[in-house]
């Protein structure tokens, strides 16, 4: 499309592609200068740099105990889905498997399930198994969010692996269970942490099933924050953001050097 | 790139080419092997003796089930009916972990996250062997194919041949009943590919190895086996030494799979011993070689090699057609004639030197009974 | 013996079985609990036991019989939580006005008069001699019930049980969900429109220029969906950046109502939905050869011609799985809407969350939840096939 493009459907191209650049990325900009702002109201312009809300983040007691919430349960949820989801992807690979394409499909269905819907559901279910209100209903219901990406991510590592290592593994002595240890954990496992590292963001971004089936015990950073923009906006909302932002960028930045380091292992000469 | 081989470890001597000296003993035997997928059947009720030491190829068109039988010897696909004895001992049912079979697969399978000298220590990892000794073998072995000085490098930074040789490598050290192999060399350039099978002959003769050798070239099977299986649709279409298989094949399929033929239909009219005269529909009388029976009267091919063909200006040799030269095509070692006569056309490869034969000289087209075969059709 | 493939089968079963079982649990288990509230009511009968079943084997024709009588004085004096007892005299009080004077009266008489003492409840209210109240009572014991579901979509049984529609002020389900509908389309609309151009110049462009537009989509998508609400609460309220450069350039003088209200929404969820409908787009595009445009502009094509011919409909794939993911999710959305969206503009997650957790009523939560979880499901199954690669939501 390039090349001989006329120079008023270039410039055409270049303002909506700016524009567009710009629409995506500004909100995001735009809420990183609050977290040192020294007012109390979550608004430009900025009086003065301070750290003071990343102090009430500390001192404050709701947001230190969410933030606490959060890792405990982001940790908890993550562990679950990975462990359930690597298996389930290992299961599905077998083409001795009824129904494999159905079965997929419908371990996917939590990441389409509206939020709502679920939780719903789950405060009812809760209720009635004693769940609700307790540190394992929650982990339990993020880690039902996070399979998806775990068995999507797992997926695919063990698709792009080459089925001829598992046979040769074998033909060389290897027992099944030595040919999981040795050959196919190591080479899927980029894989796995990348599914891991999702299902980490998921739980901590996660807000609504958080409402439905936690007390206030389990309050965790992403519902704090909710109740923060909801009931009294602050600007220890937007610190609270810019640890996220920055969190997001470190794990995007491990996400892509996992897959740089497994797409380098495993690409032929 | 072109390695001289190291002299052969103290172990492999003593049992160098077995197979070629004495009767052939039975070490694997396939016994009425049959494999369906589905309503599919890609093997069909297959014999095949393997003996020790031997160099056996298997040949054919894509699809044909080369590689499911490999696949059922080494143990990765169960046939669905039929039995696999190793020195008299079924071997079917065991896991392919636990056949004590080196493979080497096509794409070489090299564990992509292990050095070359961590694959190569792989099968003797699993099998126990004591880290010292895993280490010594691991130097001798390596050295022997001349990686020492890539050994603690990946697969991914390796040529196409050095992975190809770790690969073989991996599947020799634990000194395994049998080797096999699934188009090793499909995947190299000419010249490597060439001076590979020189090599795999070599380490073949000198270790004593038991090789069955998948190739869809038959080049390369002519000139590395012992034996080769011509397979098509799942059976064995003849089962021979190169030589026999390349001057006298048994079926139309073999003879005009493995290089190049003329081919005239006939009919058998007398017989003696092995020789017989089979006159051929377009008139002429033939004498040619047979292997298999034929009643008199019976319908038949004769099959003739082009360069078994002679031009001749006199007509004084047991098959003598007279032709007429169609047209020359020069093909440096040799010429290559098209000839046309007696209601027949057929292609001879003759020597430069004899004399240059012009487009429409009359000769005689000229072939020993001895090198031609007869076929059923 | 067992044969390999049987082995393999067992160990690919037992892989899977975990996972199975953790999802039939906490994701199916919940659903099925939804779908049952949705159809379930047992307010009036979980209270009025014994009144329940005297009133199954009453025809319905007639004068109230002693024996109802008894058993709902028995049902009276029998100790209950005063909250199930408020739900069930508001649940009978739905049914047919006056209950609840009615019902509060003869509890009190029912447990003022000595145990096992018979009462004469018409001398206590008139109205129990009138056989319509012992009808609306019949009518609200069954326990399942479709009035839920009906009142989803503004629907009830009248008192001869047919279907009629619901009064117009009682309930607006209908117009939550045009509004869910209308909000989501356009969504969906703006972000086709938005996601198209984008992704055919993200494609078209090379080295840095593209590397840019890609990750202008992919760090949102990475970015907390509450940092970039919060976010957007920054920019669209009245003192916030958007309308102090207006005010600023001198354009309004007074702040335009940027949040709380359906702009706000839709400019919030484009945004967060944009990167869905952008990628799929994209990724088709991308398995055109570089060399296609200048292929089809050599063969004589126009440039609007080769475009709409070769570019556009390689792009239609990924258009439509693109649209049809950003509609499924905006249609359940709940947190954007509930924060920057307006009181009385509220999408249907909304208005599920408030029968829960508001009004606990379970009921309507069910019905509701159910109708857009069967709504949902139909596009993710559309979806699948259409894509064939329902992974793509992860990617
Ligand atoms: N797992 C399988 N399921 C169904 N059909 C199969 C399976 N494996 C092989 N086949 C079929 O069996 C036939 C023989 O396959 P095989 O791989 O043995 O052929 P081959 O002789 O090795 O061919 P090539 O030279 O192309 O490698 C083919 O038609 C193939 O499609
Ligand atoms: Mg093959």
């Amino acid at each position: 499309m390039s090349g001989q493009t006329s120079p008023i459907l270039r410039i055409a191209q270049i303002v909506f592609g700016v524009a567009v650049v710009f629409f995506l990325l500004a909100p995001i900009v735009a809420i990183l200068p609050l977290a040192f702002n020294s007012s109390v109201f979550l608004n430009y312009p900025i009086e003065s740099f301070s750290s003071r809300w990343f102090g009430e983040l500390q001192s404050n007691d709701m947001w230190r105990r969410s933030i606490v919430n959060s890792l405990i349960i982001g940790s908890g949820a993550t562990i679950v889905a990975t462990v359930l989801g690597t298996l389930a992807a290992l299961g599905l690979r077998s083409s001795q498997l009824p129904f494999a394409s159905a079965i997929r499909t419908t371990f996917l269905m939590p990441m389409v399930v509206p939020a709502v819907v679920l939780g719903v559901g789950m405060q009812m279910l809760y209720g009635r198994l004693g769940l609700a209100n307790s540190y394992l209903g929650v982990v339990v219901a993020h880690a039902v969010l996070c399979i998806p990406f775990v068995l999507v991510s797992v997926s695919g590592s063990l698709n792009a692996m080459d089925p001829w290592l598992e046979r040769a593994a074998s033909s060389l002595g290897a027992s099944p269970t030595r040919v999981f240890r040795r050959i196919t954990m190591p080479i899927i496992m980029p894989g796995i942490l990348t599914g891991a590292v999702f299902a980490f963001a998921t739980s901590l971004d996660e807000v609504v099933l958080t409402l439905f089936v936690a007390g206030p015990n389990q309050r965790t950073l992403a519902r704090q924050m909710f109740a923060s923009i909801r009931e009294n906006i602050s600007p220890a909302v937007a610190a609270a953001a810019f640890l996220m932002i920055v969190g997001t960028l470190c794990i995007a930045g491990l996400v892509g050097f996992l897959r740089w380091r497994s797409q380098k292992a495993l690409k032929p000469a | 790139m072109r390695v001289p081989l190291v002299p052969p470890p103290a172990s492999a001597v003593g049992r160098v080419n077995a197979c070629c000296e004495g009767p052939l003993s039975a070490f694997i035997n396939l016994e009425r092997i049959s494999k369906s997928f589905g309503t599919f059947k890609v093997v069909d009720d297959l014999d095949l003796e393997i003996a020790k030491g031997e160099f056996l190829s298997l040949l054919g068109p894509s699809g044909s089930g080369k590689t499911t039988i490999l696949m059922m010897l080494a143990g990765f696909v169960e046939p669905s009916s039929g039995a696999i004895t190793l020195e008299g001992k079924r071997i079917d049912h065991l896991p392919a972990h636990r056949r004590n079979m080196g493979v080497v697969f096509q794409n070489y399978a090299l564990f992509p996250h292990m050095t070359v000298a961590e694959n190569v220590a792989f099968p003797l990892v699993m099998r126990g062997v004591s880290k010292t000794e895993a280490a010594e073998r691991v130097a001798r072995a390596i050295d022997m194919v001349q990686l020492t000085h890539i050994k603690d490098r990946k697969p991914a930074q390796l040529s196409g041949g050095q992975q190809q040789r770790v690969a073989l490598t991996r599947a020799l050290v634990f000194e395994p009943n049998v080797v096999l192999m699934d188009e090793p060399l499909g995947a190299l350039d000419k010249q490597l590919r060439e001076h590979m099978q020189l090599e795999l002959r070599e380490l073949h003769r000198r270790l004593g190895l038991t090789i069955v050798f998948v190739t869809h070239d038959q080049g390369e099977a002519l000139t590395m086996s012992n034996r080769i299986a011509v397979f098509n649709a799942g059976q064995i279409e003849q089962l021979a030494s190169p030589e026999a298989i390349y001057d006298h094949p048994e079926t139309r399929f073999v003879a005009e799979f493995i290089g190049e033929t003329n081919m005239f239909a006939g009919k058998v009219e007398a017989r003696d011993g092995a020789r017989t005269k089979i006159r051929l529909d377009a008139g002429p009388m033939v004498e040619a070689y047979l292997t298999t029976e034929f009643a008199s009267g019976a319908a038949a091919l004769v099959s003739v090699r082009p360069e078994r063909v002679g031009l001749s200006e006199t007509s004084n040799a047991a098959n003598a057609m007279p032709v007429k030269v169609l047209d020359t095509v020069y093909q440096g070692d040799h010429m290559r004639v098209r000839l046309a006569g007696s209601g027949v056309e057929m292609v001879a490869k003759v020597d430069r030197k004899t004399r240059a034969w012009a487009v429409g000289a009359e000769a005689f087209a000229t072939f020993n009974p001895d090198e031609c075969t007869v076929i059923a059709p | 013996m067992m044969s390999s493939a049987m082995r393999a089968r067992l160990r690919a079963l037992g892989l899977i079985m975990p996972l199975m079982a953790f999802l039939l649990v906490f994701f199916v288990w919940p659903l099925a609990t939804m779908m049952v509230a949705s159809v379930t009511d047992g307010t009036v009968r979980g209270v009025l036991p014994q009144t329940a079943t005297v009133l199954a084997k009453w025809d319905g024709e007639g004068p109230p019989t002693p024996e109802m009588a008894a058993s709902l004085v028995t049902d009276l004096r029998m100790p209950v939580d005063s909250l199930a007892f408020g739900d069930a005299v508001r649940r009978l009080n739905s049914e047919l006005s006056g209950f609840r004077s009615l019902m509060s009266r003869t509890a009190s008489a029912a447990k003022g008069a000595g145990e096992g003492q018979a009462l004469d409840l018409v001398a206590i209210d008139p109205r129990w001699g009138d056989a319509k109240y012992w009808l609306a009572m019949k009518r609200a014991m069954p326990l399942y019930t479709d009035r839920y579901l009906l009142a989803a979509v503004d629907l009830e049984r009248d008192a001869s049980g047919n279907v009629a529609g619901l009064d117009a002020n009682t309930s607006a389900n209908r117009q939550i969900m045009l509004r869910t509908f209308l909000i989501a389309a356009s969504v969906t609309l703006l972000c086709a429109a938005i996601g198209l151009p984008y992704a055919l110049i993200a494609a078209a462009s090379k080295g840095w220029v593209r590397a840019i537009l890609l990750i202008a989509v992919l760090l949102p998508l990475w970015t907390s969906l509450l940092v970039r609400t919060a976010a957007w609460f920054i920019l669209l309220q009245n003192e916030g950046l958007i309308n102090d450069a207006l005010k600023t350039i001198g354009l309004i003088s007074e702040p335009l109502p940027l949040i709380f209200n359906r702009t706000g929404v839709i400019i919030a969820m484009t945004h967060v939905l944009l990167p869905f409908m952008v990628l799929p787009i994209y990724s088709g595009l991308l398995t055109i050869p570089a060399n296609l445009m200048p292929a089809a502009a050599s063969l004589g094509a126009s440039r609007i011609k080769a475009f709409r011919h070769v570019l556009l409909p390689l792009a239609f794939p990924g258009l439509m799985s693109g649209s049809l993911l950003v509609f499924m999710v905006a249609l359940g959305y709940y947190i954007t809407p509930a924060l920057v969206g307006g009181a009385n503009d509220q999408m249907i997650s909304s208005v599920i969350a408030f029968f829960a957790t508001g009004t606990a009523n379970w009921g309507m939560a069910g019905a509701l939840g159910l109708i857009l979880l069967v709504v949902t499901t139909v596009l993710y199954l559309v979806y699948g096939r259409l894509s064939r690669s329902p992974t793509m939501v992860a990617t």
